[in-house]
């Protein structure tokens, strides 16, 4: 991945499920302030969520760090979500809509997938990082 | 040895500077006035040229070595060169008659130098170098500013061409049309759906209209965009009824294994209007006609 | 964070207003669901139009507790989804809500109403009075 300058960041620790609320809003309002619009500021707060959940079920404990990277020409909103569970096992089968072990819709990896321009999923046995990001040309 | 090797430069630009401001303009404007009638400012252009005159004194004067002067961006030379340049690519001169600009003061100062140091040719030489080379790098940062300016229009250009390409139109209360032009990709179909949310929202269209008449092809991507506003459209609660799909649109599709279910498809646009005007209770009567 | 549920006749309205926890949500389903039973519910209408977020967890919550009250025997409509919710849950894949949707509580009523009208049993308790 290329290095980005990073104009601010903001970490929020995701320790239980009243931390999902609080991470999507932190996202939503930084991206907001970037200049993301409503829709944009929906996929990031929504992608969020998914990741916080999966962190809140799976991964005990984590955090979810906000990072501005945009300069003149782009808007771009990185997105580091980290836990330290006990992993997952295959990533390949997790990436797969109707995929779960949770009992949820199984549509959470692969959606967040889908609603972003980046996505970086590393796991081991320890920890697991997703990194999101989405990027918009200024006008 | 602190001696400017580059001094006749200073001297040249210091005394005969309104000679060289005059020359050289007259020679700009001769062809730009010819070029780009009504789109030149000659008050401006002669105030710019002292002041890139003036800075232009100012970088050889301060310099000393012998490597040549540096001109960046951001210094006062860089950024007059910029502006003027970005100013021609805004008024579409061409990328070449913009360049003249630089070339011509070139050749006058040239001019100028060997006129007055036909005398000694060494210091000639080292003078006309420095000048080709500064001049040069002005020439380099001027084109740079010409392309970007040019960019930063194209893609104004193609997203206000965007936005034109993608109305949404109240047809009747609670009755939306979406007339889709054009080729879809994935940018489009983003704001199209985006604005087609919005519209459904605001207007409480219980009905959606979409014509697709005027999509030229339709394969698995296009297919699968619209099929996503026609979802998330009904996520909302709005009908959707689709209109003008080709045979071999029709052919494609079911190929492709798309049946827009949930969808009424109607031939005509004027088919899927009566019909959604049905849907919301209204129908289209005739009344006799104004002239009996 | 309870919310409430407004009972009209053998209908029930529910608006959600806040963002909800993942507690929340299941404490909704669950009252929800229970009052459906209580009262025989012909009908549930659910307005979401202050929730900016629907991730799959809630999405599905919304589906689960539609599905729940088809089983008890209620009509479900659901109604003021976003038009950004909306878009983004399509994205994030189709069918991830699979209920009748509308614009507001007015024509979420007036459907739930008319959809009343044609079932056997909606006059069945009345009559017998």
């Amino acid at each position: 991945m290329t290095t980005q300058p990073t104009n601010s960041s903001e970490r929020v620790p995701i320790l239980d499920a009243s931390d999902i609320v609080r991470a999507r809003g932190v996202a939503r309002q930084v991206a907001g302030r970037i200049g993301f619009g409503l829709a944009d500021q929906t996929r990031l707060a929504t992608a969020v969520s998914e990741l916080a959940r999966n962190v809140v079920q799976y991964g005990e404990d984590g955090f979810c760090e906000i990072v501005d990277a945009s300069d003149h020409n782009e808007m771009r909103l990185g997105i580091l979500v980290e836990d330290h569970g006990s992993g997952i096992d295959n990533i390949d089968k997790a990436m797969k809509d109707g995929y779960t072990t949770g009992g949820g819709l199984g549509a959470g990896l692969p959606g967040t997938r889908r609603l972003m321009d980046e996505f970086v999923i590393e796991s081991e046995p320890g920890l697991t990082r997703i990194s999101i990001a989405l990027v918009r040309k200024r006008s | 040895m602190t001696t400017n090797s580059l001094a006749p430069i200073v001297t040249l630009l210091q005394q005969h500077r309104a000679a060289i401001s005059s020359e050289w303009m007259t020679e700009v404007l001769r062809v730009w006035m010819r070029l780009y009638p009504g789109l030149v400012n000659e008050d401006e252009l002669r105030r710019q040229a002292d002041a890139l005159l003036k800075e232009l004194g100012k970088l050889f004067s301060e310099h000393s070595g012998e490597a040549p002067p540096d001109i960046t961006g951001n210094s006062e030379l860089g950024e007059i060169a910029r502006e003027l340049s970005s100013e021609r690519a805004k008024k579409g001169f061409k990328p070449a008659d913009t360049a003249q600009y630089v070339i011509t003061l070139k050749n006058v100062l040239t001019q100028h130098l060997v006129r007055t140091l036909n005398e000694s040719p060494t210091s000639l030489t080292l003078c006309l170098r420095a000048v080709d080379d500064v001049l040069d790098r002005l020439s380099l940062l001027t084109f740079d500013a010409f392309v970007e300016t040019r960019e930063r229009v194209i893609a104004q250009q193609s997203l206000s061409l965007v936005e034109l390409s993608t109305p949404v139109i109240l047809l009747w209360n609670n009755v939306l049309l979406l007339p889709l032009i054009g080729v879809i990709d994935t940018v489009r179909a983003r704001q199209l759906t985006e604005r087609l949310l919005e519209s459904i929202t605001k207007h409480e269209a219980s009905v959606t209209l979409i014509d697709v008449t005027g999509v030229p092809v339709f394969d698995t991507s296009v297919a699968r965009h619209i099929m996503k506003a026609i979802d998330a459209a009904q996520l909302l609660g709005s009908r959707i009824v689709m209109t003008g799909i080709s045979p071999e649109g029709a052919q494609t599709l079911t190929k492709l294994g798309i049946s827009f279910a949930n969808v009424i498809s109607r031939a005509t646009l004027r088919a899927g209007l009566a019909e959604a005007l049905q849907l919301v209770g209204r129908r289209i009567e005739f009344t006799g006609g104004v002239h009996k | 964070m309870k919310i409430p549920i407004l009972r009209l006749g053998r209908i029930l309205l529910s608006s959600i207003q806040v963002d909800l926890t993942d507690a929340d949500a299941m404490q909704f389903q669950d009252d929800l669901v229970n009052k459906i039973a209580e009262i025989e519910a012909l009908g549930i209408v659910i307005d979401i139009t202050s929730l900016e977020v629907v991730d799959s967890f809630m999405a599905r919550v919304i589906n689960d507790t539609a599905g729940m009250a088809r089983l008890l025997g209620a009509e479900v409509v659901i109604c003021g989804v976003q038009p950004y919710v909306a878009m983004t849950l399509v994205e994030m894949g189709r069918d991830l809500i699979g209920v009748d949707c509308t614009f507001n509580l007015d024509q979420g009523l007036e459907i739930i109403k008319a959809r009343i009208e044609m079932r056997g049993d909606a006059r069945m308790i009345e009559g017998e009075g």
